[in-house]
């Protein structure tokens, strides 16, 4: 049996030993182990078919499209080479998402214009997790009525409203420009990259109690010469105090569920720095082959609360015409498909459902001196220095 | 012959001491002329001018012979091609030396015009430049010489600092330069004997501790005729392994013991050894030499222990193929690897697992080879020609899943399993590594068996193999061999033999441990013995 231990190394924090140590020979009980995983991509989980069955009106209608169709014939005419649909360039991209009555951005503005509604699924499956604890998608104190979705695979239903409100949107459903894109870019640049840290493991087919963190990263991924993420690299743990949330987990046949816990997590992509702020958030995820280096599949999901979600997706604007999408379409949908964390004052929905599906690679797992995490972090200061002073 | 003590008793405590009087007699060694290698070129550079001057460039390869590139510099020879590769760095060399950004700097003196000639600044320049890349001074003549050239460069281009460049660039490609030899002199205690000038003995002293020219000190204690007396030379050896540039010596002795300049051209298929790029190749060689000199230097550790440490250096690029974190984001950082690990000792280092393997699979043979040649100086024969290997290249057989299988169906040939004996028990104990280094528990799904035996000592895993290797007597006697050969720049001949003996039993008396080898060998008498006859060998003709 192999072991896993915690290494010291000279001068340096402890390394919190992810993956399995190859090449050990029998030494004794095994002590708990800790496995750790770099998540090297991951997008909005989706069930998708081939014929778009599950959008009967059709795909989305981009923003290009609504900002065309508002355009009197003449200067249709003129500013499309006489009607002909030609590729947008960066000047036209600017006319069409100021398509305001007074010229405003419809992105940063998505109330000051009436477009119809978003096309959105109708269909019956989708993947995620039952956030809210109900078959049928009643209100429930911490939800908002909603349709829930079967999942395909496993027949139980599910919650996940992000993909009720992107998954007719072409840039959006699988394998198109927004997966590939930001996973592209948090690959190369080494930014938003999550970590997720198994803890306290005896048995990694089964077992009862064991804890997951979730983290930043500080390091690029490593990549062989065809461009595939090596597993086993080690990566250092970002000291953002707000990452860092844990939950209780158990595994069963290798399968690893946790509980649910409020989580930050780093978000970067299509030029966007920033995070993810979910509650109730849980993981499944196949817990790695002792010794393997193969990518393993996680999915993830919680509420993720709608203005931060709203943040990423309107600063994004530039990325319309590639993602073929339209904000107000998406934020008034958004909205009234919100279905977690009802205001108390208006009893409207303040958080989306949502899932990821994500691929992840075994990886280590190197912890900075004195890190604090999300529960230890101590309240911002309240006045400044000079306030103080004053 | 040095005057030695009378010691009272030949015992191994004496020995330890260093009794000059247990040294058995040597028939010496022909006086040789050694090529510079690529290294120490560019260590000798970096010394004179500082490590910001660039050079820029290939150098045509060190043969290897009896093992060592130290040997076989002693029959290189500079082809025109290579001499134009010389030329070129010397030009690039010399332009960066009197460049308006380093002249103040590396020039000692300042001229009364820069576009004029100024014999006085330019003889003050190549007489101290000169006798640092000459290791020695330089007569009269050779500075008349260079000042001359220097001068009607100067007239031709208008710049005194040309001038100078032509001077520099010329002694750069000077056989005095590119060439270590041996002079020798008439004995002046025995006019019948020859002796190596004490020069030769600087030389010899300064390129076999520090794998460089001499500094400042050692040619002063040559000059004044110090190294001709025991303690003279004692006092500077002792001094050389002091010093931190002792780690350079012993880095090049080893780099050349294991053949590491391979790491340089070594290619591995990249989607069968995803893990294994350029930086990882790079760093492999880099891992084992600061194994071996924290072992061996630092420490001042035995010799052995390197074969069973488990304690060694990582970095990044490492760290995937080893599948162990590291911490540090850029550099290097001890790593011990756990207690049951099969990463033990150098020999499971990726350099060597690495080097000794084929570009898409490992090699039981080469790594059983390797262990043989490199660590216990036994020969193994080269295969026949018609050899087949076939089979032995099928890692994918489906009936021979393990290389443990296929080299038995291979060893069937009665002309191949002699020598596949020497070599395949301890190369197939390394199977565990995959011919990036990776550990691995099966091939082709097969669980791998790594028992074996060496000279009689059964193992079963390379962690044991490691034990074998430490507990293996021609280890010790390959070591002292290697060390000799490389300090001495030839291989060792039936005349040093009881020389050698002596030095491995004080290797042995002192615990094994490299820096008093150093030393015994530095301070041996037989070590500078001229003898034999050889051609080419040089009168010393200069006469400071």
């Amino acid at each position: 049996m192999h072991i896993l231990r915690a290494v010291t190394t000279a001068g340096a924090a402890i390394c919190a030993l992810a993956a399995f140590l190859p090449g050990i020979a029998n030494a004794g009980p095994a002590p708990k182990r800790t496995v750790g995983l770099v998540v090297t991509s991951w997008f909005t989980a989706q069930y998708n078919t081939p014929h778009w069955e599950e959008c009967p009106e059709g795909a989305a209608i981009g923003n290009d499209e609504l900002w065309l169709r508002s355009l009197p014939q003449d200067a249709r005419i003129k500013k499309t080479d006489g009607g002909k649909v030609q590729p947008v360039d960066g000047a036209r991209k600017q006319q069409a998402v100021v398509r305001g009555p007074n010229g405003e951005d419809v992105c940063m503005n998505p109330t000051v214009v009436n477009d119809p509604p978003l096309r959105i699924i109708k269909g019956k499956f989708g993947y995620g997790f039952n956030l809210d604890g109900t078959n049928d998608g009643a209100p429930t104190s911490k939800s908002c009525k909603h349709d829930k979705f079967e999942d395909p695979d496993t027949g139980l239903k599910v919650d996940n409203q992000t993909y009720r409100t992107l998954g007719c949107i072409l840039g959006w459903r699988n394998g198109n420009y927004m997966e590939g894109h930001p996973n592209g870019e948090r690959q190369d640049s080494g930014r938003g990259t999550i970590l997720i840290e198994v803890t306290d493991v005896d048995d990694l087919e089964n077992d009862p109690d064991v804890t997951v963190a979730f983290y930043g990263a500080l390091d690029p991924m490593p990549k062989d010469s065809t461009g595939k993420i090596l597993p086993f690299a080690s990566y250092h743990v970002s000291g953002t105090p707000q990452y860092g949330a844990k939950a209780k987990g158990r595994i069963e046949n290798g399968q690893l569920t946790t509980t649910p816990v409020d989580a930050r997590l780093p978000l970067y992509g299509n030029n966007y720095t920033g995070d993810m702020f979910l509650k109730d958030m849980r993981l499944r995820v196949a817990m790695p082959k002792e010794g393997e280096g193969a990518p393993v599949k996680a999915l993830l999901g919680g509420y993720y609360d709608f203005n931060k979600w709203w943040d990423y997706i309107q600063k994004i604007e530039f990325l319309l015409v590639a993602g073929q999408w339209n904000c107000p379409q998406i934020y008034q949908a958004a909205k009234q498909l919100a279905d977690g964390y009802p205001d108390p004052k208006t009893g409207e929905c303040t958080a989306l459902s949502t899932a990821l599906t994500m691929e992840a690679l075994p990886a280590f797992i190197v912890h900075p001196k004195n890190e604090r995490t999300v529960a230890e972090a101590p309240e911002p200061e309240k006045k400044t220095q000079l306030a103080q002073g004053q | 012959m040095r005057i030695v003590a009378i010691c009272a008793a030949a015992s191994i405590a004496a020995l330890v001491a260093g009794c000059g009087k247990q040294e058995p007699q040597t028939t010496g060694t022909p006086p040789l002329v050694r090529q510079m290698t690529e290294v120490q070129y560019r260590a000798v550079i970096a010394d004179l001018f500082g490590p910001d001057v660039k050079i820029a460039g290939n150098f045509y390869p060190t043969p290897r012979e009896d093992g060592l590139m130290a040997v076989g510099a002693s029959h290189a020879t500079i082809t025109p091609s290579a001499f134009e590769r010389y030329d070129k760095l010397a030009r690039l060399i010399a332009a960066q030396v009197v460049d308006a950004s380093n002249r103040d700097m590396l020039v000692p003196c300042k001229p009364a015009a820069v576009k004029s000639a100024d014999d006085a600044c330019a003889t003050v320049f190549f007489s101290k430049v000169g006798r640092l890349l000459y290791r020695r001074p330089l007569n009269q003549d050779e500075v008349a010489r260079q000042v001359k050239l220097a001068t009607e460069v100067t007239k031709t281009t208008g710049s005194f600092y040309d001038g100078l460049a032509a001077g520099l660039s010329g002694m750069l490609v000077a056989p005095d330069f590119l060439l270590i030899g041996d002079l020798v002199e008439t004995d002046p205690n025995d006019a019948a004997r020859k002796r190596l000038t004490g020069y030769s003995i600087a030389s010899r002293l300064s390129f076999f501790l520090w794998n460089a020219s001499p500094d400042d000190a050692l040619l002063t204690a040559a000059e004044k005729g110090e190294l001709y007396s025991e303690r003279g030379l004692a006092k500077q050896v002792d001094r050389m392994l002091r010093s931190s540039r002792v780690e350079a010596g012993v880095r090049a002795l080893f780099a050349d013991m294991f053949g590491f300049d391979g790491l340089a051209r070594l290619q591995k298929d990249p989607l069968i050894y995803p893990a294994f790029g350029l930086s990882a190749a790079d760093d492999s060689g880099e891992q084992t030499l600061r194994t071996i000199v924290d072992q061996l230097v630092v420490n001042e550790g035995d010799y052995r222990d390197l074969f069973t440490t488990r304690k060694t250096f990582l970095s990044q690029p490492l760290g995937l193929v080893y599948r162990v974190p590291v911490e540090t984001t850029s550099g290097w950082e001890p790593y011990e690897f756990p207690v049951g690990d099969q990463h033990v000792g150098i020999q499971s280092h990726l350099s060597l697992l690495a080097l000794y393997s084929h570009p898409g699979r490992s090699s039981a043979t080469l790594r059983g080879k390797a262990v043989r040649e490199l660590l216990l100086c036994q020969k193994v024969p080269d295969p026949p020609a018609n050899v087949d290997f076939t089979l032995v290249s099928d890692s994918s057989n489906p009936v021979h899943k393990t290389a443990r299988a296929r080299l038995s169906a291979h060893s069937t040939d009665p002309s191949c399993s002699g020598c596949h004996k020497l070599m395949d028990p301890i190369g197939l104990s390394l199977e565990n590594f995959d011919g990036a280094g990776q550990y691995r528990a099966t091939e082709n799904g097969e669980k791998l068996d790594t028992s074996g035996e060496l000279d009689g000592v059964p193992f079963k895993n390379p962690q044991e193999l490691g034990t074998a290797i430490h507990q293996n007597a021609a280890l010790n006697s390959c070591l002292v061999n290697r060390v000799y050969a490389f300090a001495g720049g030839h291989t060792p001949q039936p005349g040093d033999r009881p020389l050698l003996d002596y030095i491995e039993k004080k290797f042995v008396a002192d615990g094994y441990r490299l820096k008093p080898l150093l030393r015994t060998i530095a301070t041996s008498e037989g070590f500078y013995a001229v003898g034999g006859t050889a051609t080419g060998t040089a009168e010393a003709s200069v006469k400071p």
